[in-house]
């Protein structure tokens, strides 16, 4: 019995530490979610938490022009409504931008100019002139309004629908897919060669390929672009291609050696004493046993593919038919950057593909990578 | 459509294309070094003397012209200046002597010790925990997360976060200066404060990284057997104990490779400096420096390349201590 | 392997070359006070067949006026033209350039780089007779002329560069009403701004927003405010003289000029937020200030670019406005006005390319963004009339009303210290540290590139 009680109680606090953990990962992703969904003045005037809540915030709203005032016997007024949507309270006004809370709703304000002015608590305005009114600029209300919570799919439907989009999409799938799918098959190979052939210097070669890991992509760049150049690659999808699997192979040898390594030897040996060959062997034991480990190195290298714009901005070309998705992003934010409505949108609408390949490889990707990181490095 | 058509075509192509390099160069292989005849002792060693070569030939050969060749063309752009004239060692003599230079190398030294630690700890705790619960799977996808998205999101995510406003600037965007003002604190620019603000920028890189620690550790720790951890409890140790003395010692090995990768991304960093602040209030990066010196304005390839050959030369302690294990498990 | 490859290289090529629409005109040829002539003489020049490639930073809104300025060109000459925008110009064109496959025009946002380039003989020498077009075409075209001449490979120097398409950089931005309701009047003097300053503070308002965050390149908009001031303290000679490290970076005149930014930025009263949140407010969140319930600030020294992050719907001209950033009576310097510029190299020659410059200084090339929005031009040349946006003609006023018209230093210094030293030093300024030591170590690091 007291054992048991033990046990639940730690099953609580375990569960109670794992919701923990997950809350602080995910909240700054929530709040980016939250921020997808709010215009751009609301994002950069008060902080996504607040945006579930109903919010009192001071606006200023423009009345409709003196132009535009109508007789009322010897008056002449304008009518309207604060609020865009008619849905709020207002529960203070003023007309200058040095007392913008002078008023209570319902009250009326007497402007420097003669003509007067008041705001109902449901957003109904009146402005009543003596004479009739001219000019097509109309009088400021600055109001202090309670308005529920406002969200929007604008932003998703400007990233979804972008001119082009569909067509970037493509562009990225076929950026993506051999550029995921060659270097798993080169780094197989390789992998295999370097955990279970005899050859000299293997050891050196592992370590120098793990070494390349941390060359930095920008020296790259220009001798290999000058490279596919002089011999008539040019820019193209099969010089990103190239590129991708030159700059995911340490990793996927690194990985994939990893998990060959600690494959049960006695299967192979006793396949080379029944004389199989090695390509053999490759085929048929190591591959089919491999599967989970190239399931799990393919996940990272399409989310590397996916989301990467700085190589495919320097080997792709600048067409239409080789423009990629994040460029195609990029371009929607404008020279100076700062649409971080747009940002957000596009963050969730390109993270959807990668979640996508996660969640229904992920089964692999544990049972890939445990084999090969229990051996160790 | 013709485009995926074009692309789909092409994997088969190129599949088919790589599957039959391996193939025929086997087939070849053993055409002309027979197993069998007068020399067959002597043509089986050949054979498999030269076949391993086969098999890492395509990764080799692309790895030599995709990375080796640029890690050469960049040492020697190093000992130029920007007219493309040889100067010797001046831009390493310069390096010495640039504060900028020497800010980032301690930064950078700050960055290894503590995102590898730090995210393979996080990784460690939750992978532990996760393994433990019914609902462990989402919750590990969800700390995965970070790692899927792309670079530009982040970089939003984390200004929500870090967000400062003064005085009368209108009310906190940022969550943690909400939050300490909620606690009676006063509001921060976090990214100035020194010192600290570096701690701030690795948290991001730590945020993304632990996800990849957490799926690998979570993995190997799957992988101990169920016997050792029956007995341990049967002989009276508390899960602390197990987890702490039975589970930990048997999964070194990967921890390892953990820190290993992080360690190596560590030294790339870059996007999240550059972004933040790109350098700016004492926390410069190498990678940064580099982008700034090769990129920026008119750019200057012998400085920038100075720079990535000494990232390479601080990897080079990762590669010794792999060349080590490498001898080990030959043995 | 590899002849695979080949192959799908070639069928790559066959999907390739399919797509190009002709894009719309935006407006009809004939109609307006647009100087179609120039248009119609356009038409001389065939170049079907012929493609061009232009790289550029702009992108989004801007993306889509240049691409409705290339319209024309390629309708009146069948030259097929791709622009390309990109986030990341500075390092695109260098790795293009380097590597051997630049586009035939590439769009610099600032000289110094369009200058390296020529510098290690990357870009193709303009005609002879394009510098003696600029003098006689351009307002003030000597110095468009001397902006855009550069030392090539050989350390001879040549015009390189043509400027098409100017910002002003000495604007003030505010509410017109928010002035109103408090009573203040525009100044026309920096005493009378200064006074103003003053004035707002003892109100017990805040009078300036500012903010200097702009995440990779967080700190440019301090380099603006010290050139300004370094104009409006010291002779245009000083100035030159400056940008070339003539005058060095720690002169007492260069010291004033940061000191004189910093009584603005660092006096807690003055900003928004106080002076510890002026490095780190983005310089794109800190116009909201004008527009807040109750202003959080009245004033705002921006360029001409700034509306577009202004709140949605904001009418320029109604619900904001700006006024020229004043110069000291007290010294006689005049009126100096500090602005920037985007300048066209060709990278690759080709007969389309040379055309597209050619096009560039006919008055179409200018009428056509003019007639939409935010493009200021020296060439004098065009019909002003087709400004349908009053406050862009304001502008373009200030422009030609300048004693003294400067290029925006940062620019023209080394990129080192231009976007660089010269942005970290006056974030390190701007929180705090002293102006003589930030200018010395602008200094050293310049003194380490010579």
């Amino acid at each position: 019995m007291e054992m048991a009680g033990t046990k639940s109680r730690l099953t609580w606090a375990v569960n109670l530490a794992v919701g923990f953990l997950v809350l602080l990962w995910i909240i700054p992703t929530f709040g980016l979610l939250v921020s997808s969904f709010r215009d751009r003045d609301a994002i950069s005037t008060s902080g996504w938490w607040t945006a579930l809540s109903a919010s009192e915030q001071n606006v200023i709203v423009r009345a409709d022009a003196p132009d535009n005032a109508v007789q009322n016997g010897s008056d002449w007024i304008i009518t309207g409504n604060v609020f865009d949507t008619g849905d709020g309270t207002v529960t203070a006004f003023g007309i200058t931008s040095r007392e913008p809370e002078a008023f209570a709703p319902g009250e009326i304000a007497t402007h420097a100019q003669g003509h007067e002015i008041t705001v109902d608590q449901n957003g109904d305005y009146q402005i009543t002139y003596r004479e009739q009114p001219s000019g097509s600029r109309g009088q400021r209300l600055f109001v202090r309004a309670e308005s529920p919570p406002g969200f929007t799919l604008d932003n998703y439907r400007e990233v979804l629908f972008a001119e082009g989009m569909g067509k970037a999409l493509l562009n990225t799938l076929t950026v993506t897919i051999p550029a995921t799918i060659i270097p798993i098959l080169v780094a197989a190979f390789a992998a295999y060669a370097l955990a279970w052939m005899e050859m000299p210097g293997r050891a050196l070669l592992i370590a120098g390929i793990v070494g390349l890991l941390v060359v930095p992509l920008q020296v790259a760049f220009i001798p290999l672009l000058k490279l596919h150049n002089n011999i008539g690659i040019g820019k193209g999808y099969l010089g990103i291609w190239l590129a991708h699997t030159g700059f995911g192979l340490p990793l996927a040898v690194f990985l994939l050696r990893n998990y060959m390594v600690g494959l049960p030897g006695e299967i192979i040996e006793s396949a080379r004493v029944d004389g199989a060959s090695d390509f053999a062997i490759f085929r048929k034991i190591i591959l089919p046993l491999s599967f989970p480990a190239l399931a799990s190195f393919a996940i990272f290298q399409f989310l590397w593919v996916w989301n990467d714009l700085l190589v495919a901005k320097v080997f792709l070309g600048t067409g239409e038919d080789q423009v990629v998705m994040t460029g195609r992003i990029v371009d929607l934010l404008g020279s100076r950057g700062g649409d971080w409505e747009i940002l957000a949108a596009s963050a969730f609408v390109s993270i959807a593909v990668p979640i996508a390949v996660f969640f229904s490889l992920q089964r692999y990707l544990v049972r890939g990578l445990l084999a090969g990181s229990v051996k160790g490095g | 459509m013709d485009q995926l058509l074009f692309a789909v075509s092409t994997i088969v192509v190129g599949v088919f294309g790589c599957v039959a390099y391996f193939y025929f160069s086997n087939i070849i292989l053993d055409r002309m070094l027979p197993a069998s005849g007068p020399n067959a002792g002597a043509n089986i060693n050949k054979a498999n003397a030269i076949r391993p070569w086969l098999f890492v030939l395509p990764a080799l050969l692309v790895l030599a012209l995709y990375l080796v060749y640029p890690v050469f063309s960049t040492f020697f752009l190093s000992l130029r200046d920007t007219r493309g004239n040889f100067i010797g060692a001046d831009n390493y003599v310069w390096l010495a002597g640039d504060d900028k230079f020497r800010e980032s190398l301690g930064n950078n030294l700050l960055w290894l010790v503590i995102v590898p630690a730090a995210s393979t700890f996080f990784g460690l705790i939750s992978a532990g925990l996760t393994d433990r619960i019914k609902w462990g799977s989402v919750a590990q996808s969800l700390i995965f997360m970070p790692m899927a998205i792309s670079f530009v999101g982040a970089s939003v995510i984390w200004k929500f976060i870090y967000d400062y406003r003064g005085e009368n600037q209108g009310e906190q965007i940022g969550l943690l200066n909400a939050v300490v003002e909620s606690l009676g604190g006063d509001a921060q620019a976090w990214i100035t404060v020194p010192f600290w603000n570096n701690l701030f920028l690795m948290v991001i890189l730590i945020w993304i990284q632990t996800g990849f620690a957490m799926v690998i550790l979570s993995a190997a720790l799957k992988g101990i057997s169920e016997e050792t951890i029956e007995a341990a409890y049967l002989d009276g140790a508390t899960p602390l104990q197990i987890f702490f003395k039975i589970k930990i010692p048997q999964i070194w090995g990967t921890i390892a490779v953990v820190w290993t990768t992080i360690t190596v991304t560590v030294l790339k960093v870059f996007d999240i400096v550059f972004a933040m602040t790109n350098g700016q209030w004492g926390t410069q990066v190498l990678a940064n420096l580099m982008y700034d010196w090769m990129f920026r304005g008119s750019p200057d390839f012998g400085r920038g390349s100075a720079i990535v050959m000494v990232i390479m030369l601080l990897v080079t302690p990762v590669m010794i201590w792999n060349i080590s294990n490498a001898h080990k498990e030959n043995r | 392997m590899k002849h695979v490859f080949y192959a799908s290289a070639a069928m790559l090529a066959l999907v390739a070359g399919t797509t190009q629409a002709q894009a719309q005109l935006k407006f009809a040829p004939g109609e307006g006070a647009f100087s179609w002539d120039s248009y119609e003489a356009l038409k001389a020049v065939d170049l079907s067949g012929e493609s061009i490639s232009i790289l550029g930073p702009w992108l989004g809104p801007d993306k889509e006026l240049i691409e409705s300025v290339i319209a024309y060109f390629e309708d009146a000459t069948g030259a097929d033209v791709e622009y390309a925008g990109s986030d990341s110009f500075e390092q695109q064109i260098v790795i293009d350039a380097e590597a051997g496959s630049p586009p035939n025009i590439a769009i610099f946002p600032q000289p110094g780089l369009a200058a390296d380039l020529a510098s290690k003989g990357l870009l193709a020498p303009l005609p002879a007779e394009t510098g003696d077009w600029i003098r006689d075409n351009y307002a003030a075209g000597q110095s468009w002329v001397d902006l855009g001449t550069y030392a090539g490979a050989d350390g001879a120097e040549a015009l390189y560069g043509f400027f098409y398409k100017v910002d002003v950089k000495s604007l003030v931005w505010y509410v017109p009403e928010n002035f109103e309701d408090a009573g203040y009047e525009v100044p026309q003097t920096m005493e009378e701004l200064k006074a103003l300053t003053d004035q707002i503070v003892a109100d017990g308002e805040v009078p300036w927003c500012i903010g200097l965050g702009s995440g990779g390149a967080t700190g440019w908009p301090a380099t603006d405010w010290v050139e300004d001031m370094m104009l409006r303290i010291n002779t245009p000679e000083d100035y030159d003289a400056w940008t070339t490290n003539e005058l060095k970076f720690d002169d007492p005149k260069v010291i004033a000029a940061i000191e004189e930014f910093g009584a603005f930025a660092r006096n807690d009263a003055y900003v928004s937020g106080g002076a510890g949140a002026v490095a780190t407010t983005d310089f794109r969140d800190s116009p909201q200030g004008l527009f807040a319930s109750p202003p959080q600030c009245y004033m705002h020294r921006q360029a001409s670019f700034i509306p577009t992050f202004f709140p949605e719907g904001t009418e320029v001209g109604v619900d904001a406005d700006f006024f020229y950033f004043p110069a000291y009576a007290e010294k006689d310097l005049g009126k100096p006005v500090l602005g920037a510029g985007t300048v066209w190299g060709v990278t690759s020659d080709s007969a389309g390319a040379q055309a597209f410059m050619e096009f560039l200084k006919s008055p179409i090339a200018h009428e056509i963004w003019m007639a939409q929005k935010g493009f200021l031009t020296p060439h004098k040349g065009v019909n002003t009339e087709v400004y349908t946006d009053p406050t862009v003609a304001k502008m373009n006023d200030i422009l030609l009303n300048a004693d003294t018209f400067r290029f925006d230093g940062s620019d023209l210094m080394p990129g080192a210290i231009g976007t660089g030293a010269f942005w970290t030093g006056m974030v390190d300024y701007a929180g705090g540290k002293d102006a003589a030591e930030v200018a010395a170590s602008i200094q050293a690091t310049w003194d380490s590139i010579k």
